[in-house]
């Protein structure tokens, strides 16, 4: 127990430090975890314990990623939009499990860090986007549905790696009935249900944490993806009363995160079998990748080469679920991957977005036109 | 003047208004409570941020839509700005026992003051626009119309005070 509460009152200080100077919390959460930790000064370990908060984490952060999904909303926003998230996808998926397996990672390792290297980081993103007052852009509103379709395509990503070993058709026939079972039970429920979560007393914050917990319960006795409970219980919920289920998740989600973040780094054992090549050579990749991906998606939605480099950058950044992903299905060179990838392009995607216009006009200065 | 509203999921809702000037504002409700107000001058490339709170921006909003209202304890002023002479003034008062038992009629308000009692709260009852007979109890809270003159007027000659 010591353990966690050196963990949680180092990162209360580091958050503040980052909010006073402007700087994303993540990665310090995981860095000051790598340096306490097994690869570092050993002041913490991990244990049950701080594994069980950090899984919460992941629970969480899926069901608030399910509450935000209504299904119509993207149709609305058009099959463009749609197909932005298909190259961000492609470009990034491919990249990443190619450049894995390159440097002898095996093809399970390999998806993990594709996957990883897909998803950025929604917190750091719109941050980044509110810090550096880019939200009157039209590029901005593309980063944000672009980032709830990378949520989306994410849940789908963490179920194909989560459910390797079933049989596909049984494991498909238990899929499609928990999500039967989900949307009727609520519907069932629905009218009581709106009203217990109107209740100004403790109770709907009980009942919400309970029914993420049961979800997540379900699903493993079961034996299928908690993605698949969590995300449909959260798209289901979301019809009877958003705000309060995501005043209530919030807080939930983000304490339980930032355990995950710092024993991920505390736990990882940095594998000596990881170059500093290799991670240097991924990181630069992640970087290009992502800004690649956005000069297409900016070329197809805005016409603009100029919009897809900031849309690029402003995606740079990596984050939750890659860090949910690695520490629970990936291995140690993995998790020291992903853990490294996800410091240098945090760090780098938020340096590169604040100091983005000087760059550009030391550029311009230079390549006088 | 073309204008637009987006909602941005996981951060809020932006309102924008592209201004026959030329120029752009927009308002930001984030989700968190907090509204940003972006101004891009036109020809410009980066815009100016101000960050309100609610209270703030409902300030704004009032002295935008030209109803600049004061609130006090006891008072409302209401002024219009295409009306600036006009200041109207709702004031609260609390009937004491000196009041007890009488009626508006007797009391004659309107005649002796010039103010007028659109409504009386007792008790958790509302009484709006209370007619000639309506007669007070100790303890009901009487809402006022009137200029500053005509409200001084009530104090000193019906309350006593």
């Amino acid at each position: 127990m010591d353990s966690l509460a050196f963990a949680l009152f180092l990162c209360l200080i580091l958050v503040l430090a980052a909010r006073k100077l402007s700087i994303p919390p993540i990665p310090l959460y995981i860095v000051a975890g790598l340096i306490a930790g097994v690869s570092g000064l050993r002041l913490v370990q991990g244990d049950t314990i701080s594994s069980y908060f950090g899984h919460l984490g992941l629970i969480f952060l899926l069901f608030s990623s399910g509450l935000e999904m209504k299904p119509g909303r993207f149709l609305a926003q058009g099959s463009r939009l749609i197909l932005s998230g298909l190259i961000d996808l492609n470009v990034n998926l491919l990249l990443g499990f190619f450049a894995a397996l390159a440097l002898g990672f095996s093809p399970f390792d390999a998806f993990v860090i594709g996957s990883a290297f897909f998803d950025t980081s929604s917190a750091i993103s719109l941050a980044s986007l509110i810090e550096n007052r880019r939200l009157l852009s039209s590029e901005s509103e593309t980063i944000i549905w672009l980032m709830l379709i990378e949520d989306l395509i994410m849940v789908f990503l963490i179920f194909l790696v989560s459910a390797e070993m079933e049989n596909p058709a049984l494991l498909t026939l238990k899929i499609v009935s928990v999500v039967v079972m989900i949307v009727l039970l609520v519907r069932l429920i629905r009218d009581p249900l709106i009203n217990v979560l109107k209740r100004d007393d403790y109770i709907p914050t009980l009942l919400t944490f309970s029914a993420v917990i049961c979800a997540s319960a379900f699903a493993m006795a079961l034996n299928v993806p908690e993605a698949v409970p969590l995300i449909i219980l959260g798209a289901t919920l979301a019809r009877t009363d958003l705000a309060t289920l995501q005043r209530i998740t919030a807080p939930f989600r983000d304490v339980f995160l930032v355990i995950l973040f710092f024993f991920f780094g505390a736990t990882i054992p940095l594998s000596a079998e990881v170059s500093l090549f290799a991670v240097g050579a991924i990181s630069l990749f992640a970087i290009i990748s992502k800004v690649g991906a956005g000069v297409l998606i900016g070329r197809l939605l805005h016409h603009s080469n100029q919009s897809g480099v900031e849309i690029g950058i402003y995606t740079i950044a990596r984050g939750e679920f890659a860090v949910a992903l690695a520490a629970i299905y990936g291995s140690a060179s993995v998790s020291t991957m992903v853990a490294l990838m996800v410091i240098i392009t945090s760090i780098a995607g938020s340096l590169i977005c604040r100091y983005g216009d000087r760059l550009r006009s030391m550029a311009s200065r230079g390549f006088p036109q | 003047m073309g204008e637009r509203s987006v909602e941005l999921p996981g951060l809020g809702t932006k309102f924008e208004l592209d201004t026959d000037h030329g120029d752009k504002v927009a308002v930001i409700f984030l989700n968190t409570g907090k509204n940003q107000l972006y101004l891009l001058e036109k020809g410009r490339d980066t815009p100016a941020v101000a960050n309100l709170t609610p209270a703030e921006a409902r300030r704004m909003g009032s002295v935008l839509t030209g109803a600049v209202i004061e609130a006090e304890k006891e008072a409302v002023e209401i002024a219009f700005s295409a009306l600036s002479d006009l200041r109207i003034r709702v004031h609260t008062y609390l009937a004491r026992k000196n009041l007890a038992g009488k009626c508006i009629g007797d009391l004659q308000v309107r005649t002796r003051s010039g103010a007028t009692i659109i409504a009386v709260a007792r008790k958790g009852r509302n009484f709006i626009s209370p007619p000639p007979s309506f007669a007070f109890e100790e303890g009901d809270i009487l809402v006022l119309i009137g200029e500053r003159d005509q409200l001084s007027a009530f104090e000193r000659e019906i309350l006593g005070i």
